[in-house]
């Protein structure tokens, strides 16, 4: 009987090996493809021969794309745009979520929920107006503008998932702090901060991923390169470039290596806040 | 500044100086009964003005003539002009039947493949954390990349996926895969399966370490196997957060049609044109803003109605 068991652990063993091996081959697999796509010369790209593994290498594709395209231009736009949603959901998300997590008031369940309720409202019926309003203030084409619209569905984001965090961090030091004299703010900013600390960078990197990666607002409220993202220059390459698989590989990677990287080091505590975020929810 | 924050809100200020510092009246804020709504007001104010204002904007936009290359049609009410169009229009039949494919087609793949992933890392074998790392990726990676990725991979004349199943046997010639309506739909389910499948594997995983393993010792005990124990104690344990990652997804695939917009623009013909990419067109490309806020205010209808149906029978399910 005990021998069985054991068997079959290692039946199910083998198998959630080879069931995690196979996904991630596929998940990383397009991934590989891109990146050697992107180092293949010309002719080992548009073959009739798939070249699998490339013998010659070369940096042209990056070469020509920074210096014949505006990649390093929409890089720099989508940076700014970035930072300002950040910041944005830093200045008023932060206190926001502070609230919910530390206070019980009339309507803060209702409240709450109206953050949430918020994400359902469809992207596409939303960014007529704005587009409308934004022209009117002159904020249509900046990145300002463009920041200001992604809080529209970050902000509520970025509220819920800190609130997980400052809910996990301990009040009695609060407490303490507050019986020592300080003030409500002076706890929060010495007090819950930095004991969140390490939730408040995952939620921050969690947005500034989600911002980089924005293509539908900043299609519809861009329309020149001063304010123009890299994902929707990356995409009208499709059509200024004949035959740009090299050039759309190098972008591709350029643009995800900053997401791999900030996932790779924030991934457990952002995945953390992404399943508190929902659950509760 | 850490020393005026330190300051009790009591104590009467000793200068002139630090009477108006804006770092004691906040401080003396803070001990207010208002603090709570204080604190809230920036992102509720954002919220209303990014949210809640272009949204009813849009509304009643739906109601109007809207056109923007079109200024001499005037801005006037025309009821349910719009409304009485999309009946009558079959791109917006077709489009709604093809969003039902797309929504339940891809919240199948990824619920399945999704959960298999969370079942495989949960046993926390040697090595998972960095096959988890890889395996949920995906789901961080921006539409864009993602769609240009796969469209390299499935080109019609170099692309890998054709090449290795050319060389399998399971094709006898390369294919086009978005080029042809029958396997169009197929093939973008494919891709969006693979964007954020993970994005169930990450929810599961969170409720799997919720269920408490006295309920698998004592189904041991018994005997049950191993998808009796899945059927009957894990599925069950997690309905909620289940219920909670099918909405969530289901709003996302409603609402946002960039990865279809990316890999096909809803063609061939009308293959994969659904309600948020043929209301976006209309926007984008006819500029008429008045049909097309009736098509969203239509979508979001259809949201919430699911939402509201979706949370009460889970509901009544789990009594």
């Amino acid at each position: 009987m005990a021998q069985t068991r054991s068997g079959s652990k290692l039946l199910w063993d083998i198998l959630s090996y080879a069931i995690m091996i196979v996904l991630a081959i596929i998940c990383i697999g397009p991934i590989i493809w891109t990146f050697l796509t992107s180092i293949k010369v010309e002719e080992d790209i548009v073959t009739r021969d798939m070249v699998y593994f490339p013998t010659r290498f070369t940096f042209e594709s990056y070469v020509k794309l920074w210096n014949q395209s505006s990649y390093p231009v929409l890089v720099m736009n989508s940076l700014v745009v970035t930072s300002l949603t950040v910041l944005i959901c830093l200045l008023t998300g932060s206190i926001a979520a502070y609230s919910f997590s530390r206070f019980n008031f009339k309507g803060r369940t209702q409240l709450m929920l109206a953050y949430l309720v918020v994400r359902m409202f469809p992207a596409v019926l939303m960014i007529i107006p704005l587009f409308i309003v934004m022209r009117n203030i002159g904020l249509l084409d900046s990145t300002v503008g463009l920041a200001v619209a992604y809080t529209s569905f970050l902000l509520p984001l970025f509220v819920w998932m800190l609130k997980g965090f400052f809910d996990a961090a301990p009040k009695e030091l609060e407490s303490a702090a507050r019986i020592d004299g300080s003030t409500r703010i002076g706890a929060m900013f010495r007090i819950v901060i930095p004991i969140a600390r390490n939730g408040l960078v995952a939620t921050c990197v969690f947005v500034a991923i989600a911002a980089w990666n924005e293509y539908l607002f900043a299609l519809m409220l861009t329309t020149s390169q001063g304010s123009r993202t890299w994902p929707v220059g990356l995409q009208l390459m499709v059509g200024e470039f004949q035959l740009p698989w090299g050039m759309l590989a190098a972008g591709g990677m350029i643009s995800i290596l900053p997401v791999i990287i900030l996932f790779a080091i924030v991934q457990r505590v952002m995945v953390a806040g992404i399943t508190a975020g929902a659950v509760k929810g | 500044m850490s020393r005026s924050l330190n300051m009790p809100g009591s104590r009467p200020p000793r200068t002139i100086w630090e009477a108006i510092s804006p770092f004691r009246l906040i401080g003396e804020l803070s001990e207010t009964r208002y603090w709570m709504y204080l604190l809230l007001l920036p992102s509720a104010l954002l919220i209303t003005a990014v949210v809640l204002y272009p949204t009813v904007y849009g509304m009643q936009m739906s109601f109007r003539e809207m056109r923007l290359n079109r200024p001499d049609l005037g801005n006037d009410w025309v009821l349910f002009k719009h409304y009485v169009r999309m009946i009558n229009d079959p791109i917006f039949w077709v489009s709604l039947r093809n969003t039902a494919v797309w929504v339940t087609s891809s919240i199948v793949l990824e619920f399945l493949i999704g959960l298999i992933a969370a079942l495989a890392l949960n046993r926390d074998l040697p090595g998972t954390k960095l096959l988890a790392v890889l395996i949920l990726l995906p789901y961080f990676l921006p539409n864009v990349v993602a769609g240009h990725m796969w469209a390299l991979m499935l080109d019609p004349r170099m692309g890998v996926i054709n090449d290795l199943l050319l060389k399998v046997g399971l094709l006898t010639e390369y294919k086009a895969w978005f080029a042809d309506p029958t396997t169009a739909m197929a093939a973008a389910i494919i891709v969006e399966a693979w964007h954020s499948f993970p994005f169930f594997t990450l929810l599961i995983m969170a409720g799997l370490k919720g269920i408490p393993t006295d309920l698998y010792k004592a189904a041991n005990i018994d005997g049950a196997g191993a998808f009796a124990q899945l059927r009957l104690i894990t599925l069950p344990m997690l309905k909620t957060i289940i219920a909670a990652a099918v909405i969530l997804r289901v709003i996302g695939l409603v609402n946002s049609p960039d990865l279809l917009l990316i890999l096909t623009s809803g063609g061939p013909g009308r293959s994969t044109q659904v309600l948020s990419l043929y209301a976006f067109q209309m926007a984008y490309k006819d500029f008429n803003f008045g049909y097309a806020g009736a098509l969203s205010v239509v979508m979001f209808v259809f949201l919430m109605l699911f939402a509201w149906a979706y949370v009460r029978l889970s509901k009544v399910n789990q009594e």
